[in-house]
């Protein structure tokens, strides 16, 4: 009896030292910092808590006649929906593997050709260097909408010509990635390139290796960050396109996911679930993706190196 | 004597030359395909719309475009006539009104929220590396997922969530089409613009901070200066090349974008800007003159405005 007594005044005692100290701790300052953290915190992370749970949720809880703020239960519903090989709406499957199809080419050929390219562009002079650079910058004003009327009127052209389809052609659509992040590319490794010192590339060229062999043996594997940072970048731009890939795509089978979900969320009778469900399928592996390199890739973005 | 020594020098100098020209043989081949790409399927698709502007391009003739009618300024004359483009007074702003308004709406937005956050992670608190992590969550996800999660969010129906909560609050009695009411969705995309952008500015802003001497403070601190003082006497100051550069930058990114207003709103409700317009256009009413005329006129108001800018603005600061 005594002892938990004196426990319980003694937890008070400690309760009010701990309210005490909170108090004199507060300093208005320190509390408009924690007030706006938090603001800024709920309102980053609010957006993607709905979307995930919003996936989780049946047709019922999604239009009912209040928003349900934490599904009681789990449900793959949506899920289910999505990849139902009968429903119009459903195959997200095939999406998923498209959006792979044009994302992985457009970075591996974006990371092949642009280290090339800066390599050149950081060592080695040659006539025109300026000209080119500056036409390259040209892209970061030029608009997505400008450039697509006369890619598609002068890749038609040439279609007709050779034969190929503009149109689902998921190839033309990696072309068309590659134009726009080739450049973005091709300066952010010809800036990096610029801090590796030249000392030692020389060195491996007296020694008599060849440009070629210094560029494999040399520079690519102090490069490795820059690499894929770039690799990351130009894989996440194609796999988050969206205007470019609604233009040259018609056919459900060869839509990439943003089309896709965009169709969905455009079918006359709203199913949000649904939609939500593929957002966060398409959203995850970028977040991810980020997180698990994040220390390569904020260099880069602060760098500009990312249009949008 | 001196034949031999300019023979000598001619001879060096060529095998210097060809020295040079084989390195820049290599760095032709090594920029080749970038630069085919790029010019290819940029530049000259660039120059080839000033072209279609002028044309009668359609689908019916777009597998022979080199044979289609020229038309002069028609193009231009029915984008200039055209209701969705041209300003009829308050009700109705046209595309480059809204255009204009909300770049620059978004913009400054944008770089007050990076701001705002950059002087929030410049202090070091615990958990700092997670929270910044975070801030950039809205930047690094794909615009079609945060674009339909917003739109979710403020759906006008019964599960729409902060309809939802702002009843709860008593601050509205009957749930807000955010979306579909002219002029407040307009300025919803202009707060979800700076949602999503904010964190570029942020990293670009956080790096300069970080780069500011501290000696300038502690001089502030000597001379008895408060907070606010520090914050506009010294960080501003100090800030005022990224703060420019970063304008310039997301300016030309917002009056380019396309994406956000169509996914948001598809350009209903007075937030029609001109790339929504071009698409229309273009791939609507397939009249391929008209979207590339539409698009020529974005490009000129916005390379008249950067000269505007760069010319008078960027000089003013370097004078100071």
């Amino acid at each position: 009896m005594t002892d938990t007594r004196k426990q319980g005044t003694r937890s008070r005692g400690e309760q009010l030292s701990i309210l005490d100290r909170t108090a004199r701790w507060i300093t208005l300052p320190r509390f408009i910092f924690a007030a706006t953290l938090f603001f800024f915190l709920t309102s980053i992370l609010f957006p993607f808590y709905w979307m995930i749970s919003s996936s989780f949720k049946t047709r019922a809880e999604i239009s009912g006649r209040a928003p349900v703020y934490i599904p009681s239960e789990w449900r793959l519903d949506a899920y289910q929906e999505l990849f139902d090989p009968e429903s119009p709406i459903g195959r997200f499957g095939t999406n998923i593997v498209n959006s792979v199809k044009v994302a992985i080419p457009t970075a591996l050929i974006a990371v092949i050709l642009s280290t090339l390219g800066a390599y050149a562009v950081a060592r080695l002079k040659f006539r025109g260097k300026d000209v080119l650079l500056n036409s390259i910058l040209m892209v970061y004003l030029f608009p997505g909408v400008l450039l697509i009327i006369p890619l598609f009127a002068m890749l038609a052209q040439i279609g007709a010509k050779v034969g190929f389809n503009v149109q689902d052609n998921l190839a033309v659509l990696v072309v068309t990635y590659l134009a726009t992040t080739l450049p973005v590319a091709l300066y952010m490794l010809a800036n990096y390139f610029r801090t590796i010192p030249a000392e030692i590339e020389q060195a491996a060229l007296i020694d008599g290796c060849s440009r070629l062999g210094v560029i494999w043996r040399i520079t690519l594997p102090l490069a490795v960050p820059a690499l894929v940072s770039v690799a990351i970048y130009t894989f996440m731009i194609a796999w988050n396109e969206f205007l470019y890939a609604l233009v040259f795509l018609n056919s459900r089978e060869l839509f990439t996911m943003p089309i896709k979900i965009n169709t969905i969320y455009n079918e006359p009778q709203p199913i949000p679930h649904v939609v939500m469900a593929a957002s966060t399928l398409m959203t995850l592996p970028v977040v991810f993706l980020f997180l698990a390199l994040e220390r390569f890739l904020t260099e880069g973005l602060s760098a500009g190196s990312v249009k949008g | 004597m001196t034949a031999t020594t300019q023979h000598k020098q001619s001879s060096f100098a060529k095998r210097w030359k060809s020295l040079e020209s084989r390195e820049g043989r290599l760095a032709w081949g090594l920029v080749l395909p970038t630069a085919l790409i790029v010019f290819g399927l940029i530049i000259f698709p660039a120059i080839f719309s000033i072209w279609i502007s002028f044309h009668d391009v359609g689908l019916h003739n777009l597998n022979d475009v080199f044979h289609a009618p020229f038309v002069g300024f028609d193009n231009y004359s029915k984008v200039f006539q055209d209701f969705a483009f041209k300003f009829q007074g308050r009700q109705s702003w046209g595309a480059a009104v809204t255009s204009i308004v909300y770049s620059f709406l978004a913009t400054i937005l944008t770089l007050i929220v990076g701001l705002i956050a950059s002087l929030l992670l410049n202090r070091p608190f615990r958990g700092r590396g997670i929270a910044r992590s975070i801030f950039l969550f809205p930047y690094v996800a794909p615009i079609v997922s945060v674009a339909f999660v917003w739109r979710w969010i403020l759906d006008p129906r019964p599960s729409g969530v902060l309809n939802d909560v702002l009843m709860r609050l008593g601050l509205i009695d009957l749930p807000v089409a955010f979306l579909a009411t002219r002029g407040l969705a307009l300025v919803i995309v202009i707060f979800f613009e700076a949602w999503r952008y904010f964190p570029f500015a942020m990293l670009m802003i956080l790096a300069r901070l970080q780069a500011i001497d501290n000696t300038l403070y502690e001089a502030a601190d000597v001379d008895g200066a408060s907070a606010w003082q520090k914050f506009r006497f010294v960080t501003i100051p100090e800030l005022r090349y990224v703060l420019g550069a970063l304008f310039l930058l997301r300016l030309m990114w917002t009056f380019n974008k396309f994406d956000d207003i169509f996914l948001l709103t598809g350009g209903g409700f007075g937030t029609k800007v001109l790339p929504v317009l071009t698409y229309e256009f273009s791939f609507r009413l397939l009249d391929f003159g008209r979207g590339a005329a539409t698009a020529m006129i974005l490009l000129v108001i916005l390379v008249v405005f950067m000269a505007f800018y760069v010319g008078i603005v960027m000089r003013n600061v370097d004078a100071e």
